[in-house]
């Protein structure tokens, strides 16, 4: 009896000792701490620009971006536009063999699903779908997108649609997706502790074996602070983190073992100004040209932001529709005043001011701050209310405009390489109705265009007209005044490989595994 | 016995009351309980279930029974955040708070104990003084800046420590630290004057006359006598401690009600917020007394008092 | 942080020590720079000069004499940015002193005094509200209501009342049975004669101790309602919040967390020494306190 025992503990001991080298062998299993952590890992739900993060370890769109940020076919393996008398048709074929990770094959009716639960109002994403009338299933790798007019913005987020089961989906419903996601994406899920973590594995079965990660597991750690993010990478408890504060990144860049990257997040920086009431001073241009020249906008990218950040007139360099030649409203004070005078306002004007904080966007609040406090110097004297991230996409949510007056520093997101469409249909056009922050503005003119962007689907054209709409709103000071890119910053230790690829905020993790 | 049992579990269900009370007070000051409870994309539909099952067109009375009702089941409406009910999601929290508490009870008693002990014995020495000074920066200082300190030198500095998160027990020793030091003040005096009464009875006396080494006198006849008064309060400073993590817990990311619930006040996920106070009453309220009745049965003199 | 109403239960070192200078000078400076901050700080607490920001101390490398303490990121000076934040904590620290104090103590004599019915529902809701935690309580006011001085002064109050009023009410329960009152009660004065005469003035010095003592603790814990950034909103200027503010550069710009950080606990211990000393003074006899 006691030789069986001594003979069990030897065998599982031994077994152990396998298993764990072949774990080894397995490519291995990486820590990493992510700043911000996303509350949907439902694709056809999500609202918010940090719900990607998880979404794009799980899940697959038709179309996607090469870490040279160059669009090319994803799941779809080939799709034409043509016009067929009123409506316009996008006819995709899909990739045939691709596995979601409980073993069901996709399928062109996975995508229909995806495009019923993508217009549901419950989305909250319904609006980038709003001329897309049904998408008709041919057979089971051929589908039609039937639009009731152009919209070339759909390009631009991959034709929208994402890859999720549909049988899965239907067998355990809302709840059930929220629990264990299931996709075709390079990795699949294992177990999450929200505000905890995420565990995900590999997934053997990835269409793409060339870009199949060599890690085993990944394990995404959530570590809001800063401090004790940086910690926990210099310490060793995870060997990736994104986010590095700005202040550090001398400092990290000259560590031995710690390699360093930067990229420009899909995020733009702006001060939107709620100009739609007649009698609010914001809706007198002078007031807010003179908002825009009141704030120095390099000193704040190079003090505060440590140059981690892209000054922008309107668009950023490599967004579809850039125009090196706008440049940026100069830092003049004295012009800022003497336009404030001109508008009425000799004795300045009092503002609520709203300070969007997020975890995701560093110094985002000192940031913010400052700008107001450069405001108060001219005379636009700043009542600040912060606005925690939840809270805002909560007010963003609302189908109806935001409760608010005054200022915000705020924000609109795209995906890679940007697109400025959907989101300038949104806080440009009067009546708002494009995905994020609702308008604040009303422009006939500046509607008409943005209509016309908005129903195109010659890309060229796409272009012209993003230019064109970009000089006239840079003009009038229509539609809030962008201020930067910001640059996120990935860090880890040499003892891993990695990547940047552009989905999920550059977070999308294909490319990790441990070094030989 | 009994009545006291009684009078104690009367006094503790007041007091829950009490708290929900509270709770439905401060849901109704914000004007619009509705707006709190339900997340900003709700439907008409959903606003005027809402204030059926709130009962906002009924007399006062009734609506908090409506409250007291729904909440004596646990519910206090869903996390908005995370799509679950808002007890539910903090239950799975609890957990870690109460071993982050206990870590810096633990913590406390460790270093209270030794100082309460050593200043008695060493009355007006430079050990009373130390210990004293120690035990009243503990007090001045917050907890939240003692973690970060303790964060900077010992985890990143050091690299001792591990700065965040929860796991081995090497995660648990700074956030322990950070929470613990504060009530040592408060412990130590209490211990250090206890001791000096004990010090000075007839009955240890006595044991000095016949010899005994007063190192085997202070450590262990009069410590054993001199803890109670400061076992009796543990109870208190346990309930403490779990009010006090709350800082602690975002300092060091850590995985606890308090952290879930100031990430909720910030998301205004009321819901998780309001479930938050009541369960950390409720806790408070249970383990005082549960510590009371204890030492009712262990102490028949607590009783009388 | 923690709750502080409990400790009320500390027995205090016996024995009278000599008058804690350090300890008085401390809160007078605390209260000078609160009075008179704006003409003594040597710039405008929320002034932002980028050029400047992250300047460490006068005496470090590279630090200015312009900026005694250094600045925070974004050019501020944080010797400025401290007298104005003694400023709030003082002014918060008053008004919750007052009102915790007033309501407080009025509950506890009247319980002390009547006895009976009005005893029990006030011990009751003493109860009541100490079984609510005060971090938590301030959580959830702060969703409830803007932030802000208001929310944290009625937070404090809410949760230091009972404080008062519990010891009050044990002092007022003995005072009952002394000589003096119960001949004035023979004597036909009024009862509010009582309270006002005969009362009052034998609690004022429990009062003095309890409002020193609840100083240093009101500000340990609007500072920690401030970090969390439940409590003073920017632009105005709390140490807690620069505590805040300060953490994301921890490793960069020891100052920042550290000065702030320096400031609550010297007025902390400050007050909780000389609230030590007054108690020593006033009854030498240890006793509940």
């Amino acid at each position: 009896m006691r030789n069986n025992g001594c003979f069990i503990l030897l065998g599982t001991l031994a077994l152990i000792f396998v298993a764990s080298s072949l774990a080894e062998g397995d490519g291995g299993h990486i820590t990493v701490a992510f700043g911000a952590e996303p509350t949907q890992v439902d694709p056809t739900r999500t609202s918010a620009g940090v719900d990607g993060y998880f979404i794009g370890l799980f899940y697959e769109q038709l179309l996607g971006t090469t870490p040279e940020l160059e669009r090319v076919n994803w799941l779809a393996e080939a799709w034409q536009v043509t016009q067929q008398g009123a409506k316009t048709i996008i006819s995709v074929s899909i990739r045939r063999g691709v596995k979601f990770h409980n073993g069901d094959e996709l399928t062109a009716h996975d995508f229909r699903y995806a495009y019923q639960r993508q217009s549901d109002p419950a989305s909250r994403q319904a609006g980038r779908l709003r001329y897309v009338d049904d998408v008709e299933v041919l057979d089971d790798y051929h589908f039609n997108m039937i639009l009731s007019q152009p919209d070339a913005s759909l390009i631009s987020l991959n034709l929208d649609l994402f890859a999720i089961p549909r049988k899965y989906y239907q067998a355990v419903g809302d709840d059930g997706v929220q629990a264990h996601p299931i996709g075709t994406g390079p990795w699949k899920f294992v177990s999450r502790k929200p505000r905890e973590e995420l565990v995900v594995e590999r997934f053997d079965d990835y269409w793409n074996q060339d870009l199949k990660p060599k890690a085993k597991r990944l394990t995404i750690k959530i570590i809001p602070e800063d401090t004790t993010r940086v910690a926990a990478f210099k310490t060793g408890a995870v060997d990736w983190i994104d986010a590095v504060p700005p202040a550090q990144l001398e400092e990290f860049k000259s560590t031995p073992g710690v390699v360093v990257a930067s990229r420009p997040a899909p995020n733009n920086l702006y001060i939107a100004m709620i100009a739609i009431d007649p009698t609010n001073p914001l809706a007198n241009v002078k007031v807010r040209l003179a908002i825009a020249h009141a704030v120095d906008f390099d000193a704040i990218i190079e003090y505060i932001l440590y140059g981690q950040g892209i000054r922008t007139a309107q668009l950023a360099p490599g967004t579809i529709g850039y125009e090196a030649s706008l440049k940026p409203y100069p830092y003049d004070p004295d012009k800022a005043r003497q336009l404030l005078a001109a508008a009425g306002y000799k004795r300045g004007i009092n503002v609520p001011c709203y300070n969007l904080t997020t975890p995701r966007e560093p110094y985002i609040k000192e940031m913010g701050e400052a700008m107001f406090a450069y405001l108060g110097v001219v005379g636009i004297r700043c009542r600040i209310v912060q606005l925690e991230y939840g809270a805002w996409i909560n007010l963003v949510r609302v189908n109806a405009r935001p409760v608010m007056d005054g200022i915000v520093s705020t924000m609109w997101g795209h995906g890679l390489p940007g697109d400025p469409t959907d989101a300038w249909s949104g806080h440009v056009h009067t009546s708002g109705d494009g995905w994020g922050t609702y308008s604040y503005h009303s422009d006939p003119e500046l509607d008409d265009m943005i209509k016309q962007l908005r129903t195109t689907m010659d890309l060229k054209r796409q272009e012209e007209l993003i230019r064109a709409v970009a000089r006239v709103k840079h003009e009038r000071v229509a539609g809030g005044i962008p201020t930067y890119r910001p640059l996120i910053t990935f860090a880890w230790s040499d003892r891993i490989e990695f990547k940047p690829w552009p989905g999920a905020f550059w977070r999308a993790m294909r490319e990790i595994g441990l070094r030989e | 016995m009994r009545q006291y049992i009684y009078k104690r579990l009367w006094q503790g269900a007041i007091a829950i009351v009490g708290a929900l009370f509270i709770v439905f007070i401060a849901q109704r000051l914000s004007g619009d309980p509705v707006a709190l409870l339900l997340p900003m994309d709700a439907t008409e539909e959903d606003f005027a279930a809402m204030r059926v099952e709130l009962g906002l067109d009924r007399p006062f009375v009734v609506q908090f029974g409506l409250f007291f009702s729904d909440a004596v089941r646990g519910d206090f409406g869903d996390s908005y955040l995370w799509n679950q009910p808002a007890m539910s999601l903090l239950l799975d929290r609890l957990p870690a708070t109460l071993e982050l508490a206990l870590a810096g009870l633990v913590f406390a008693i460790l270093l209270a104990v030794p100082l309460g002990v050593l200043s008695a014995a060493y009355r007006g020495g430079w050990i009373d003084n130390t210990a004293k000074l120690f035990a009243m920066l503990g007090q001045a200082m917050p907890g939240f800046w003692v973690g970060l300190l303790l964060i900077v030198v010992i985890a990143v500095k050091l690299q001792w420590l591990p700065a965040y998160g929860r796991g081995t027990l090497a995660h648990l020793i700074l956030p322990a630290i950070a929470l613990g030091w504060y009530p040592v003040a408060a412990m130590t005096r209490t211990l250090r004057s206890s001791m000096l009464d004990i010090l000075e009875s007839d009955y240890i006396r006595m044991e000095r006359a016949v010899g005994i080494p007063e190192r085997l006198i202070i450590w262990r006849y009069a410590l054993r006598n001199a803890a109670v008064p400061l076992v009796t309060m543990i109870g208190v400073y346990f309930a403490n401690m779990l009010g006090g993590a709350f800082v602690i817990e975002v300092v060091f990311a850590w995985p606890g009600v308090g952290r879930t619930v100031v990430e909720a006040v910030f998301a205004r996920d009321f819901p998780v917020v309001q479930a938050g106070v009541v369960l950390a009453s409720v806790v408070f309220v249970v383990v005082n007394l549960i510590v009371d009745l204890s030492y009712g049965f262990i102490d028949p003199r607590i009783r009388h008092d | 942080m923690t709750d502080i109403t409990r400790d009320a239960e500390i027995t205090t070192t016996e024995g009278q020590s000599g008058f804690p200078f350090i300890a008085a000078t401390v809160l007078t400076i605390v209260v000078v720079c609160a009075a008179f901050g704006p003409w003594l700080a040597p710039h405008a607490a929320d002034a932002i000069s980028l050029r400047d920001a992250m300047t460490p101390p006068a005496w470090e490398e590279g630090g200015e004499s312009g900026f005694l303490l250094g600045t925070d990121n974004l050019g501020r000076d944080i010797l400025s940015r401290i007298i104005a934040g003694a400023r709030v904590s003082v002014v918060i620290a008053a008004y919750a002193i007052l009102l915790s104090g007033g309501i407080g103590a009025a509950l506890g004599m009247i319980a002390g005094y009547f006895g009976g019915v009005p005893d029990s529902i006030i011990s009751r809701l003493i109860d009541v509200q100490m079984s609510v935690p005060s971090l938590p309580l301030a959580l959830l006011f702060a969703s409830v209501l803007p932030p802000g001085e208001g929310m944290v002064i009625l937070v404090i109050v809410m949760t230091y009342w009972t404080w008062y009023a519990r010891i009050v009410r044990g002092e007022v329960l003995s005072l009952r049975e002394r000589d003096f009152i119960a001949l004035a009660k023979v004597a036909g004065v009024s009862t509010p004669i009582i309270f006002i005469r005969h009362l009052t003035p034998n609690i004022l010095n429990t009062m003095l101790v309890l409002a020193t003592l609840q100083f240093g603790s009101v500000i340990v814990f609007e500072a920690g309602l401030s970090f969390l950034g439940l409590g003073i909103q920017p632009p105005q200027v709390s140490w807690g919040g620069m505590l805040s503010d300060g953490r994301n550069f921890i490793e960069v710009a020891w100052w920042l967390i550290t000065i702030p950080g320096i400031a609550i606990m010297a007025s902390c211990l400050a007050s909780n020494i000389l609230g030590d000393w007054l108690r020593d003074t006033f009854d030498p006899v240890r006793r509940q306190l």
